[in-house]
């Protein structure tokens, strides 16, 4: 009973995703009625998991000795899953409306679909062995996504996208075998391993498991690939590339830095320095490489590569409130960015433009879309009245109270990227609402704002974001309990 | 209960005008005047509950918490006139524009709300929440003219304004980490208390302080943060400009005198920082006032200027305090109340003036002085709003300006003393501030100077050229009715605020200290600093202004138009700069010269190694057959040939090599690097 519960959620959406690979619709409305009630058959399952879902390892098969599949819900998982599939089907909302004239429907929305139960078995693995194949499967089962425009472009980016993240994975391939040979596999907040061999060696395996798992979470220097990807459909870019596959990189983080190494052996070492310097180092260098970039979208990619570093340099700081200021971001980031992107793809999707030059003046003609891309912005630098400001709060706080050097070095480069975020998101606003006099406005006579498939998932989550930038408290407690080790 | 009114029914009525707006402009105007005077009259009505309190818990994680004391109160009160002022002249100079007033109507009313938020606030956290929302919103203000200059103005704005609120955040957090506490009520005891039982928490709060200073000092125009200032005021429309002059910057303002006053009242660093700062503020902004040929400008670097007036009290008053004690509380009433009665002079002067260059706007559409020379002539009404504006600010005796400028001079003059009395081994300090009192005249000065020139220009001279003169003589109405009870009403002012009783008045109900009451405006000493001041006014002007800015009859602008920190530092800072490292550390340590080196490496290393072992087989083979097996002839390759063999295997290589790279096997490869990296810290570990 308890693993039909914690299998539900995988295994729905994998039958669901092949069986829209296998089955032909006459109607595209079929298969999208089809496609969405899955998904939010998904989510219910998701919810029936994290509700009664076993909290110890439920194991599922054995491939061989001491490799074997386990899933379990505990706190991370609950935070993980819980948003994804809250997120899932307001996306395939929007995927509808954005694809309508597309190529290729069904192979897009069948492992659209499939994405969905590989990152739930990301969230829902007990151990690191479990959380490796699933890892590995995201990235094969989203590569025909990103190169789903079949041109050369998006040939190439699917290329990159494979080379880096399996290539990471093998990196962090290793950690997972150390970590499972030394008794860690298993996950237990604080760390599970047992009377570690060689302390200095693991955290030498830390490091390789940090760059291999961070490689889905573009941390420098194996950013380059998320930039590329966003060749793919704006609603692969938006779920996948800001909130699923690249959150399921921090999580994996989380996973090994908190749950199968433990930050005891970490803390203070030299190794968990260079991390954190490699995240703060990549959230500045994100902001940076955003405020050069003229496409809409791959700023925001770069954008992107800068908040994940956020998260991960929360994570590494190896503090309780730390963990809480990345979880926290987790969270609050993905509902903005899902915003951000979806407005992006709202306009790229009306206009048929994709450079930001080309903005002028817009905002008159989509004024909803362009006034919650607005906010979404002002959340992500940090003000407050929105949830971005929490997060950023939690942040800097634990960067304080750390009391290390890196932590203080992490605040002023906090402070950096934020401010060169409102350079890049709030440019576009100013383009779009504040067109220069006389600036050239041709060719925007027949515009009008998106369709209202578009704006549902793009409004839910902007009041989201107001709700929880104004009470925060119910959400931040959870997360804490999280960060304490409670659940 | 009222407090609340203040702070939330604009930011209530900001949408419902915007609505209106969209198809009753007169009912939409209407509305907003009223709305402003309502909130004037209610902002009044705090007079009689000095102490009321509101809170408001479980938002924004801390709840939010509003107090209305003296101080507050009456800045509660100069914000509701500024903004009564402001709509009523703002009726008459949209007239003529159509095209998104319901805009800036929504986002005046939305600013009234924040900036009221701010002045009424009863802790930082309240303080900031309020000052990100009006940084924010009087942004649309600066460009609402949409044009090129507007458009480049708000960046730079926007930009200082985020990067402010941003660092400004950051000493908050500092401080509450520290402190434990960020009420104005509490966090006095709180940090003593912290320093008490923490050496380094002293320092850290120091540090919580100049984050804060920066933040604020960002949003009042103080150097170096000062860049927007300049810039931003000229475009704006002139009832915006008047508002981000005369409220805005005491916003930032505001929170600096609660840092030095509530938390870091003890700290000689920080004032004496503050007063630098101020110093430099001062006399730059008159200097750069000096030189301008623009009315707004002119009048924003005035803005600049007297905000260094401002930081100088508070610095002297924070040093005062630190240096003397109780001791010196004469000194200190005096500095506090200088800066905070100028804080108020300051505002209502800019609202006269602005205004006043908003009236010339409307009718010329143009703000160069040689344009609008003469055309004031004939105008006596705004001739004599303008003056008495103009006075004041220069601190003519029986003017408003002059008290406060008085006590500001007098509260350095006690730093001096302080420095004397209590701290005699530092010659260099009090050298310093005899220098700073110097500065503190001159910049004074300047402002005389600086102002007489602007009027002199406007209504007295004629202007160069004859038949335009004729036409503005033609002219003797330049506003309608509205217009004319807003900019003369709020002289008024002026003329009331020059009596030395209520300014004693009003600075002890502000400060609520009682020595002020012993202060004595006009005795000789008083009026020596003052007079000296106007003196030097008067000769830069004869001096510098006749003989060296006007030139064949026009006025001309000799300051170095490269001379701009925002183009010299902070632009290339971040759009060249700063890029530039980071692209350089990226290409080194990124993709181009690490991960395919080292991947090409491998590769290499494994061809050479397999090469190497082929070929030592090969020679294993000959020397066999050439010792042991004994056959008789073998065939060795020819240096030629083997060359040629060689530069093929190379090419060949390289052609396998590219392909590989960039594809899947580069995966592969990486998954062999890790390997082999594993393999070689095992052998080393174990």
């Amino acid at each position: 009973m308890d693993s039909l519960f914690i299998l539900a959620p995988i295994l729905v959406p994998f039958i669901g995703g092949v069986s829209l690979l296998l089955l032909k619709f006459r109607e595209d409305r079929t298969r999208e009625i089809y496609s969405e009630i899955i998904v939010i058959l998904t989510s219910v399952c998701v919810w029936l998991a994290l509700a009664y879902g076993s909290r110890d390892p439920v194991h599922v098969y054995s491939f061989t000795d001491g490799f074997s599949i386990n899933f379990r819900v505990d706190g991370p998982a609950m935070l993980f899953a819980g948003m994804i599939s809250i997120l899932w089907p307001f996306a395939m909302l929007y995927a509808f409306e954005y694809m309508k004239d597309a190529e290729h429907k069904r192979s897009f929305f069948g492992f659209y679909v499939m994405t969905y139960s590989v990152t739930i078995g990301v969230a829902l693995a007990a151990d690191l062995v479990t959380m490796y194949v699933f890892f590995e499967m995201l990235t094969l089962v989203t590569l025909p996504l990103v190169s789903h425009y079949q041109n050369h472009e998006s040939a190439f980016a699917g290329r990159m996208y494979v080379a880096y993240c399996i290539g990471g994975a093998s990196l962090g391939f290793v950690a997972v075998v150390m970590g499972t040979l030394n008794g860690g596999g298993v996950f237990e907040y604080g760390g599970s391993l047992g009377n570690v061999f060689a302390p200095s060696l693991m955290r030498i395996m830390f490091l390789f498991g940090f760059f291999g798992f961070g490689t889905k979470a573009a941390v420098f220097p194996l950013f380059h690939w998320l930039p590329q990807a966003s060749v793919a459909p704006t609603p692969v870019t938006a779920l996948l590339h800001a909130v699923a596959v690249v959150n399921s990189g921090v999580y994996a983080v989380i996973r090994l830095a908190w749950y199968a190494y433990g930050p005891d052996l970490m803390r203070g070492s030299t190794e968990q320095v260079i991390c954190t310097y490699a995240a703060v180092f990549t959230l500045v260098f994100g902001a940076v490489m955003a405020l050069r970039e003229r496409h809409f979208k791959r700023r925001l990619a770069y954008s992107t590569v800068s908040n994940l570093s956020y998260m991960l340099f929360g994570i590494l700081l190896m503090t309780p409130e730390g963990l809480l200021g990345g979880l926290t971001h987790m969270l609050f980031h993905s509902i903005i960015k899902m915003v951000l992107f979806l407005c992006a793809g709202a306009f790229m999707h009306v206009t048929g433009r994709a450079y930001i030059y080309e903005i002028n003046g817009i905002g008159r003609k989509m004024p909803v879309t362009f006034t919650l891309y607005t906010l979404s912005a002002l959340s992500l630098t940090g003000i407050p009245l929105f949830c971005g400001f929490i997060s950023k709060w939690k942040l800097l706080t634990a960067g304080i109270s750390s009391g290390q050097t890196v932590g203080i070095v992490g605040m002023a480069g906090l402070i950096v990227s934020a401010f060169l975020c409102a350079m890049y998101t709030l440019n576009v606003s100013i383009r779009a609402f504040f067109p220069m006099r006389g600036s050239d406005r041709s060719g925007s006579g027949g515009m009008k704002e998106a369709g209202v498939l578009m704006l549902i998932p793009i409004c839910v989550f902007s009041v989201v974001n107001i709700l929880f930038g104004v009470y925060s408290a119910p959400v931040i407690s959870f997360l804490e309990r999280i960060a304490q080790g409670v659940i | 209960m009222f407090i609340g009114y203040l702070v939330f029914a604009p930011i209530l009525i900001a949408p419902v005008l915007y609505r209106i707006g969209r198809k009753n402009e007169e009912a939409r105007d209407r509305l907003a005047i009223l709305f402003a005077f309502v909130e004037l009259a209610v902002s009044l009505s705090l007079l009689t509950m000095q102490g009321a309190k509101l809170t408001i818990p479980y938002i924004l994680a801390y709840g939010l918490t509003f107090e209305a004391d003296g101080f507050r109160t009456a800045y509660s009160i100069v914000t509701s006139i500024m903004w009564a002022g402001t709509s009523l002249f703002a009726r008459e100079y949209f007239r003529h524009e159509r095209e998104g007033l319901s805009r800036y109507w929504m986002f005046i009313m939305l600013t009234l709300g924040a900036t009221q938020g701010v002045m009424l606030s009863a802790d930082f956290m309240t303080t900031f929440v309020f000052f990100e929302i009006l940084s924010l919103t009087s942004f649309t203000w600066v460009i609402h003219e949409e044009t090129r200059e507007a458009i480049r103005a708000a960046y730079t704005y926007l930009f200082i304004a985020v990067i402010g609120g941003l660092v400004l955040f950051m000493g908050l957090l500092l401080l509450r980490d520290t402190c434990g506490t960020l009420a104005f009520r509490e966090i006095f005891e709180a940090a003593e208390k912290a320093r008490a039982e923490n050496t380094s928490a002293g320092s850290e709060i120091l540090a919580a302080g100049i984050c804060i200073l920066f933040g604020f000092g960002a949003k009042a125009g103080m150097f170096p943060v000062h860049v927007w200032l300049p810039k931003a005021h000229p475009v704006a429309p002139s009832p915006a400009s008047a508002l981000l002059s005369g409220i805005l910057t005491k916003v930032g303002i505001f929170g600096i005198l609660m840092t030095a006053v509530k938390v870091l009242f003890e700290s000689r660093t920080f004032g004496t920082v503050v007063f630098v700062l101020g110093l430099i503020t001062m006399f730059l902004g008159a200097l750069l006032a000096l030189f301008s040929v623009n009315l707004k400008r002119t009048l924003a670097c005035s803005s600049m200027s007297q905000i260094g007036f401002i930081l100088v009290g508070i610095g002297s008053a924070v040093f005062i305090n630190a240096a003397g004690g109780e001791e010196a509380g004469e000194g200190l009433a005096l500095a506090m109340s200088g800066t905070v009665l100028h804080m108020v002079n300051h505002s209502l002067l800019k609202l006269v003036l602005f205004m006043a260059a908003g009236v010339v706007v409307m009718n010329l559409h143009t703000l160069t002085l040689d344009d609008i020379r003469g055309w004031g002539r004939n105008k006596t009404a705004l001739k004599i709003a303008f003056a008495l504006g103009g006075l004041g600010i220069s601190g003519i005796p029986l003017l408003n300006g002059y008290i406060s400028k008085t006590m500001l001079h007098e509260g350095i003059v006690e730093a001096i003393l302080c420095a004397r009395e209590f701290m005699p081994g530092e010659q260099g300090m009090i050298a310093f501030l005899r220098i700073a009192e110097w500065i503190f005249l001159i910049s004074g000065g300047f402002t005389f100077a600086y102002m007489l020139k602007l009027f002199i220009c406007i209504f007295i001279e004629r202007n160069r050229d004859d038949k335009r003169q004729e036409a503005y003589e033609k002219e003797s109405t330049c506003m309608d009715i509205w217009s004319t009870a807003a900019v003369c009403g709020s002289s008024v002012f002026m003329v009331l605020l020059g009596q030395p009783a209520v300014m004693k008045k009003l600075a002890f109900f502000m400060t609520g200290r009682e020595e002020i009451m012993e202060f004595h405006a006009f005795t000789l000493t008083n009026l020596k600093g003052g007079l000296i001041s106007l003196a030097i006014g008067g000769a830069v002007y004869l001096l510098i202004v006749r003989k060296v800015l006007l030139r064949d009859g026009s006025y001309v602008n000799l300051w170095p138009e490269k001379l701009d920190l925002e183009d010299l530092l902070y632009r290339p800072l971040l759009t060249s700069w700063l890029p530039g490292i980071f692209g350089a550390i990226a290409g080194v340590f990124g993709e181009n010269l690490i991960l395919r080196p080292v991947c090409r490496g491998v590769l290499y290393a494994a061809t050479v190694f397999g090469r190497a072992l082929s070929t030592s087989m090969d020679a294993l083979i000959v020397l066999l057959r050439k010792t042991v097996v004994r056959e008789t002839k073998v065939r060795t390759l020819q240096s030629e040939e083997r060359r040629s063999r060689a530069a093929a295997f190379r090419d060949q290589t390289e052609a396998a090599l590219n392909p590989i790279i960039s594809g899947f096997s580069f995966a592969l490869v990486m998954t062999c690097i890790g390997i082999l990296l594993i393999l070689g810290v095992l052998i080393l570990y174990i």
